[in-house]
């Protein structure tokens, strides 16, 4: 008995030594965490991004890509819904978090002023990536108190995403070929109701359902290209203004006259314009991969007559300008090896030297190097959009909270639009709360 | 004890017997042994977080530290704030919108099914399937039926020419989208708890009625309902217990939107403390949701017992 017991508690010890062992001839481990969606269906397997299509063909690919190159690291993902920062907020507080993770530029400095985020000069340093390789608009988002808070990956912004068969339709179309895009808001309301009456369609898809994100990037859009500055103290916004109203009645008059598809979630209007509903769908850069690779495909309602994609027009006298953000890689602070942090700044420098690929979702690059290259300008629609680099204009970085804030911009402007409230009350509230949430950081 | 019985043993020894015996029934520090276990989670999954709870709810606090005293300022800033005033109120109304139509349909289907057919076996599995489901699958399906244009609602109406009605976005029917959403989701428990019920109906009344002459109804009004009224209110105080938490359904059919009409008590305490970062602000709703679940808790307690003293 006595022998067979110690028989058994050497095998034991035995194999909790091979255990104790094996780590040190294991890849190193990360975790990564993104949003972006899942497709492992579709590209699970695939390593060569450059046969994916979209926001998640490519970062999957990419991941599995990095992962096959490298042996020695082991990058494990998981993917959390869209934006994921409430995951991520409770994975801090509960010491846990992910070694690298997706943030906007525009929540970065929540995370940073905790504390949270590790600095990343040195690291990068140590790769072989400058800060002088990023654009100005990228190197400027991730850059926080003088020192780099994350590995900037692209900057984006709404669009004007065109079906031009039926714009041949209504007439809105130049002698050149090119869409006739408004100048003004009586232009737009006016191209709108000829669009309605020639197509019976009306001119904007919008997802107005569920959603707060796309109201609040059109409204800052058209506030910044009043000059309006709502956000010149981060403690105090000022958005109760004639400016804002003038924003607000603007998109109550599209809803009310059925300019625009109504009661559409971001996933309805999305398969609502790639069905043909709607002459202008509103939506990132993100969707260009998408929207260029249905228009190739025979038979869909893009490929009829064409898809073109436009920065928002200019429609009021002010700076030329509209909202834009951009994704970037952070990591969290912990204590780490010399091994895991070397293994971090591999990753980081794989998605720097791949980043053209990543702007193929068609995102801007974060790269200057891409952003010039003629491989980038030759991809569809470039022509159009580049101009969006001078044009994207983010919220001062100074703001905090701006998800918070932009829950409560969109919910407030839903109600103005749908007319559950006067577009004065909804003005006076919107301000009041978002100023009670800065005052109570 | 056997000792106890022995006659003519020492008095020391009977006393000392009389003592072991006595110490059977009486309270023995190590019996909590046999409790430690259960008091051990009790105390650091229950009582702990909840005075920890009133402790935040005092503090101006993210999750990163605890920030500092602010004593009742977070619970005035909460009876200032318009929006959870109106997630008060919202969340009643969906507790009147669900509970009600709980109660009755699971009444209902527990009348309908409560025979020894395999059809009504089949049925009853049926109906409470939707029950094992987690909250995003049943949000998804209702997605799915609510969508505006692609969903199953709007495609049958069109087959007719006509518009469905938005439940996911127009604000006089967001909350009775996530209701009906509810109702089908959590009908399968009242069902059982009244299907129990009806089969502890002693026989022998059923067959005293039929021997004289009693209608349907008249069994139904007079010996059916009466003898199962205490589950009915069981399940009545359990369903606004449960109603009052609701939480996945509205976050993921309609984020509490639009304009806030579909906002409940505890999705505003989740955008606090993990949107706003205002935990303090997250924690003093905790606690007044808790005071409103604690009354209808209590509610139960005083009339099961009040029920008890008359039966």
């Amino acid at each position: 008995m006595t022998h067979t017991l110690r028989r058994f508690m050497l095998t034991a010890a035995s194999v909790l030594a091979l255990t104790a062992a094996a780590p040190a001839l294991a890849a190193t481990e990360l975790t990564v965490q993104r949003f972006f969606g899942a497709c492992d269906a579709e590209f699970g397997t695939n390593t060569d991004a450059s046969k994916a299509v979209g926001e998640c063909g490519i970062m999957t690919s990419l991941i599995n890509k990095f992962n096959a190159d490298n042996p020695d690291v082991h990058v494990t993902v998981t993917t959390v819904e869209w934006p994921g920062y409430d995951q991520l907020t409770a994975q801090f507080a509960a010491g846990d978090p992910p070694d690298i993770v997706t943030i906007h530029h525009s929540v970065l400095g929540d995370y940073q002023s905790k504390g949270l985020l590790m600095g990343l000069d040195d690291l990068l340093k140590s790769v072989g990536v400058a800060p002088s390789d990023f654009t100005e608009a990228s190197l400027s988002g991730v850059t926080k108190d003088g020192q780099i808070y994350a590995l900037p990956i692209d900057n984006w912004t709404m669009l004007f995403h065109i079906n031009m068969d039926l714009f041949k339709k209504a007439g809105l179309v130049n002698a050149d070929g090119t869409p006739k895009l408004p100048t003004s808001v009586d232009e737009l309301m006016a191209q709108a109701k000829e669009f309605k009456e020639k197509t019976d369609k009306p001119y904007f898809v919008q997802n107005l359902a569920n959603e707060v994100a796309l109201y609040t990037r059109n409204l800052y859009t058209y506030l910044f290209q009043q000059d309006s500055g709502a956000f010149a103290d981060p403690k105090l916004v000022k958005i109760n203004t004639p400016e804002a109203k003038k924003v607000l009645e603007m998109y109550k008059a599209i809803y009310d006259n059925d300019y625009t598809t109504k009661d559409m979630d971001y996933a309805a209007g999305i398969n609502a314009f790639l069905a043909g509903e709607g002459g202008v769908h509103l939506n990132g850069t993100w969707v260009i991969g998408d929207y260029t690779a249905s228009s190739e495909t025979p038979g869909t309602a893009l490929n009829a007559g064409g898809y073109a994609v436009y920065p928002y027009p200019q429609l009021f006298s002010g700076k030329k300008a509209q909202y834009a953000d951009g994704h970037s890689w952070a990591v969290s602070q912990k204590d780490r090896t010399p091994e895991e942090e070397a293994a971090i700044g591999k990753f980081l420098k794989f998605f720097n030297d791949n980043d053209f690929e990543w702007s193929r979702t068609g995102h801007l690059p974060a790269v200057k190097a891409v952003l010039g290259s003629e491989e980038f300008k030759a991809l569809p629609h470039r022509d159009t959009i580049s101009a969006v680099a001078t044009l994207g204009t983010p919220l001062p970085s100074t703001v905090q909270r701006q998800f918070a804030i932009q829950d409560i911009i969109g919910q407030e402007m839903n109600a103005a639009v749908t007319g559950q409230k006067e577009i004065d009350a909804a003005l006076a509230d919107m301000e009041s709360r978002i100023n009670d949430l800065l005052a109570n950081i | 004890m056997a000792e106890a019985a022995l006659p003519g043993s020492s008095s020391t020894a009977s006393a000392a017997a009389r003592r072991a015996v006595q110490n059977i029934n009486a309270p023995l520090w190590r019996n909590a042994i046999f409790i430690a276990p259960y008091l051990l989670f009790f105390v650091t999954l229950l009582v702990v977080p909840l005075f920890w709870g009133i402790w935040l709810s005092l503090h101006k606090a993210d999750a990163f530290g605890t920030g500092r005293f602010v004593g009742l300022d977070n619970y005035l800033r909460l009876f200032r704030d318009k929006i959870f005033l109106q997630a008060v109120g919202n969340t009643f109304y969906f507790v009147f919108l669900t509970v009600p139509a709980l109660a009755l349909i699971g009444l209902f289907l527990a009348l309908a099914l409560n025979r020894k057919t395999k059809t009504a076996a089949a049925l009853r599995a049926v109906y409470f399937s939707s029950s094992v489901l987690s909250v995003t699958i049943v949000t998804l399906i209702w997605r799915i039926v609510f969508i505006g244009n692609f969903g199953l609602l709007a495609t049958i109406y069109g087959w007719f020419g006509a518009t469905a009605p938005a439940f996911l976005s127009d604000p006089k029917l967001t909350m009775i989208g996530i209701a009906i959403a509810t109702v089908w989701w959590c009908i399968g428990l009242p069902m059982m708890l009244f299907l129990s019920a009806l089969q502890q109906v002693p026989q022998e009344i059923y067959e005293a009625a039929a021997l004289d002459n009693a209608s349907r109804w008249r069994t139904l009004w007079h010996i059916t309902l009466p003898s199962i009224r205490r589950t009915f209110v069981l399940v009545i105080i359990i369903e606004i217990v449960l109603q009052f938490q609701l939480f996945g359904q509205a976050r993921l059919m309609t984020q509490g939107g639009p304009n806030n009409v579909s906002k409940p008590i505890v999705l505003y305490i989740y955008e606090a403390a993990f949107t706003k970062w205002d935990l303090g602000l997250g924690a003093a709703a905790s606690e007044i949701l808790f005071i409103l679940i604690m009354i209808a808790a209590l509610a139960q307690y005083f009339i099961s017992r009040r029920k008890g003293v008359e039966g």
